[in-house]
């Protein structure tokens, strides 16, 4: 039950940066997903939280408290580690009493709390036996409770779902979100796979070459990237990014494609953010799943490279050289590769980014 | 099978049947005589000498009777070599005494190669030297070993200057010609042999311990110490076994560098079991009673180690 406050954190390793200013606030209570691809320096930004590494700059607080030159075992953090580090030598029931014999607590209460924690997470049938053959979710349900045990202020997760085969992760992921609502604790959560912290997590933090890129809510990541790389890297696939130019047309603001033409008419809303940015280079950004393909319609026309047919969904390569689109479809589309389509985009999903800085362009 | 392949319907069946066994049958004999000399070679080399051995223990035999060792029974003297063993003091002292230099250097050179190997789980400048230099002991020739510490622990040698040096009296312990300095004199230099030994297997031990279960025990709350009980310490067992059943068997049979500084003395102060036999067999050339001792000594040792790890096995289950 605690806040996490990281003010100007800095990391580096010998003349490598791992980790650019960071400031990150986590609520008391809050889910924060850390996502990112690998040497984003989410890892790293754990491990100081955890104070496996220290910091070179910055601060670490927790509820106020710095917790700079606080020893890794004094810090009240529970660590669930991506091969969980289960004590493969004792059985369950030593595993979950370890935290607590360590500290040196009367065997009568180590017991009671063993077998409390244990019922809490169904592990009672399993206490005497050797921890080194457990299944891959009783060995998640034991990690978690070995940390829960001591009442961690706080707990981190080092992609604890990365060696779970890909049919498992849903039902992992259901569990732990499920433990996480039960002990209402703060819980940090290291991921590169963005599906695990959209569906887990109270809020994602994205981060690319060490430095903060986004904070906030999954569907406001989703919906309004502040950049191009979380445009690019939230959803599967990303946001459709193409370069183009303002321009007046006698229909309203449009952005000028090049090749492709001119786009429709931006929402109001958008047009009023993008008017400080007439005629500047700036990417034409929506999402995927809000297209509609017509064959004569309205739309910006382009030619289909390859429809890719997974059952569950479509998904339409469109345009040429290096304006390409996807657009998803949730039923089978008649595009043909070959043919030419209109591509009618959603005018509300439409976002713009400044092609030169990469920032999103909206109403201050 | 006889009841698919009846002689009427499938006579080709029955037939191959029967060609499949005997080719199964040619092939184990085929087998057994292309092992046959490595067979013959395991033979001669553990069987054969074992059973030779046994015979001439119950024998009175001396390669100065004139007679080839297989004509020992001549001199049949029955378990007469055992019994006199039983009475033999000077058998059981040395034997006492290998026990003594036995339970001081096993666990001096557990302790100093646990430690120095903890130490050399960090990095510190130079550790590549370090390293290199920790393990020259053990490639020391042990006979070289024996006159380097014969001449380091002379009256007039370096280990009594250096202690002159050091409390600034004049120190000139005659380390070998006494009794109980003899055999500290022995002890430290065996230390110092086996030490590196030791600490290259502990080392190799440490380094397969789980490093993140040693990180979740510190994030537990665990202390150096709790966390080297609780989880290096049982992850390192098999191989600790290992480490002291090696060294165990090894200095129970200490020889070289002992004889070459004492030569089992001064008197019998620093005689161990393989110098007694040694002695036994070079001076007094009775070979009966010598294959007596050591069948004795092969039996209780065996006993005795496999006795000690199916004891740590165990408690590892428990």
């Amino acid at each position: 039950m605690t806040a996490i406050h990281l003010e100007n954190l800095v990391k580096r390793f010998g003349a490598f940066t791992a980790l650019k200013t960071m400031d990150l606030e986590i609520r008391d209570g809050e889910f924060m997903a850390l996502l990112g691809p690998s040497g984003c320096g989410k890892s790293t930004t754990m491990n100081m939280i955890a104070g496996m590494e220290g910091p070179s700059e910055g601060r670490i607080l927790f509820d106020g408290r710095d917790m700079n030159g606080v020893a890794m075992g004094r810090r009240g953090v529970g660590f669930v580690f991506q091969n969980y580090a289960i004590f493969t030598h004792m059985n369950v029931y030593d595993n979950l009493a370890y935290g607590l014999r360590v500290r040196g607590l009367p065997d009568a209460e180590i017991d009671s709390r063993v077998k409390k924690i244990a019922d809490f997470l169904q592990l009672t049938p399993l206490l005497k036996q050797p921890s080194a053959k457990l299944s891959v979710n009783i060995l998640q349900r034991l990690a978690i409770g070995r940390s829960a045990i001591v009442e961690p202020a706080i707990f981190l997760l080092d992609e604890p779902l990365s060696n779970v085969d890909a049919a498992f992760r849903a039902v992992m992921r259901t569990e732990l979100k499920h433990l996480q609502r039960q002990f209402r604790q703060t819980m940090v959560y290291v991921t590169h796979d963005q599906l695990e912290a959209m569906t887990m997590a109270d809020r994602i933090a994205v981060m690319d070459h060490g430095v903060l890129q986004q904070v906030g809510t999954p569907l406001e990541v989703y919906n309004n990237p502040v950049n191009l790389f979380v445009a690019g890297f939230i959803g599967s696939p990303g946001m459709n990014l193409l370069r183009g130019s303002l321009a007046d047309s006698d229909r309203g603001l449009v952005v000028d494609l090049g090749e492709l033409g001119l786009t429709a008419p931006l929402s109001p809303e958008v047009a009023a953010a993008a008017r400080a940015h007439a005629g500047r280079e700036v990417v034409y950004g929506f999402r995927p799943e809000r297209v509609s393909l017509s064959v004569t319609g309205e739309g910006v026309p382009m030619p289909v490279t390859f429809v890719e047919r997974i059952g569950a969904r479509t998904i339409a390569h469109l345009g040429t050289g290096a304006q390409r689109v996807k657009a998803v479809f949730d039923n089978d589309v008649t595009a043909e590769s070959g043919t030419t389509v209109s591509v009618a985009v959603e005018p509300a999903s439409v976002r713009l980014f400044d092609a030169a800085t990469g920032i999103a362009i909206r109403e201050a | 099978m006889t009841s698919l392949a009846t002689p009427e319907k499938m006579p080709m069946a029955d037939a191959a049947l029967k060609d499949g066994a005997a080719a199964a049958d040619d092939g184990r004999r085929l087998g057994f005589a292309l092992t046959m000399p490595a067979q013959v070679l395991v033979l001669f080399i553990a069987v054969f000498p074992l059973l030779m051995q046994l015979y001439i223990s119950l024998t009175d035999w001396s390669p100065l009777d004139g007679i080839g060792w297989w004509q020992a029974y001549e001199l049949w003297n029955g378990f007469a070599n055992y019994t006199d063993l039983m009475a033999d003091t000077r058998f059981w002292s040395a034997l006492g005494r290998t026990a003594l230099v036995m339970l001081i250097c096993v666990p001096a050179e557990f302790l100093l190669g646990l430690g120095l190997a903890i130490l050399f789980m960090d990095d510190f400048v130079g550790k590549r030297v370090f390293y290199s230099i920790m393990l020259v002991p053990m490639m020391v020739v042990p006979a070289v070993a024996g006159y380097m510490f014969f001449m380091l622990f002379q009256s007039g040698g370096p280990v009594n200057d250096i202690l002159s040096g050091v409390t600034g009296m004049n120190v000139s312990i005659a380390w070998l010609s006494d009794p109980t300095t003899a055999l500290i004199a022995v002890m430290i230099a065996d230390i110092w042999q086996w030490t590196p030994l030791m600490f290259l297997i502990l080392l190799a031990g440490l380094v397969g311990v789980p490093e993140d279960q040693v990180r979740a025990a510190t994030l537990l709350g665990a202390s150096w110490w709790q966390r080297f009980r609780t989880i290096v310490l049982p992850k390192m067992k098999t191989i600790i076994i290992i480490a002291l059943a090696i060294r165990v068997i090894e200095n129970f049979k200490i020889f070289d560098t002992l004889y070459i500084m004492t030569g089992g003395g001064p008197g019998v102060a620093t005689e161990t079991i393989s110098v007694y036999i040694y002695k036994v067999t070079q001076q007094d050339l009775i070979w009966g009673y010598v294959a007596a001792i050591a069948l004795v000594i092969l039996i209780s040792l065996s006993i005795l180690v496999s006795l000690a790890i199916s004891r740590m096995n165990k408690k590892k289950e428990a």
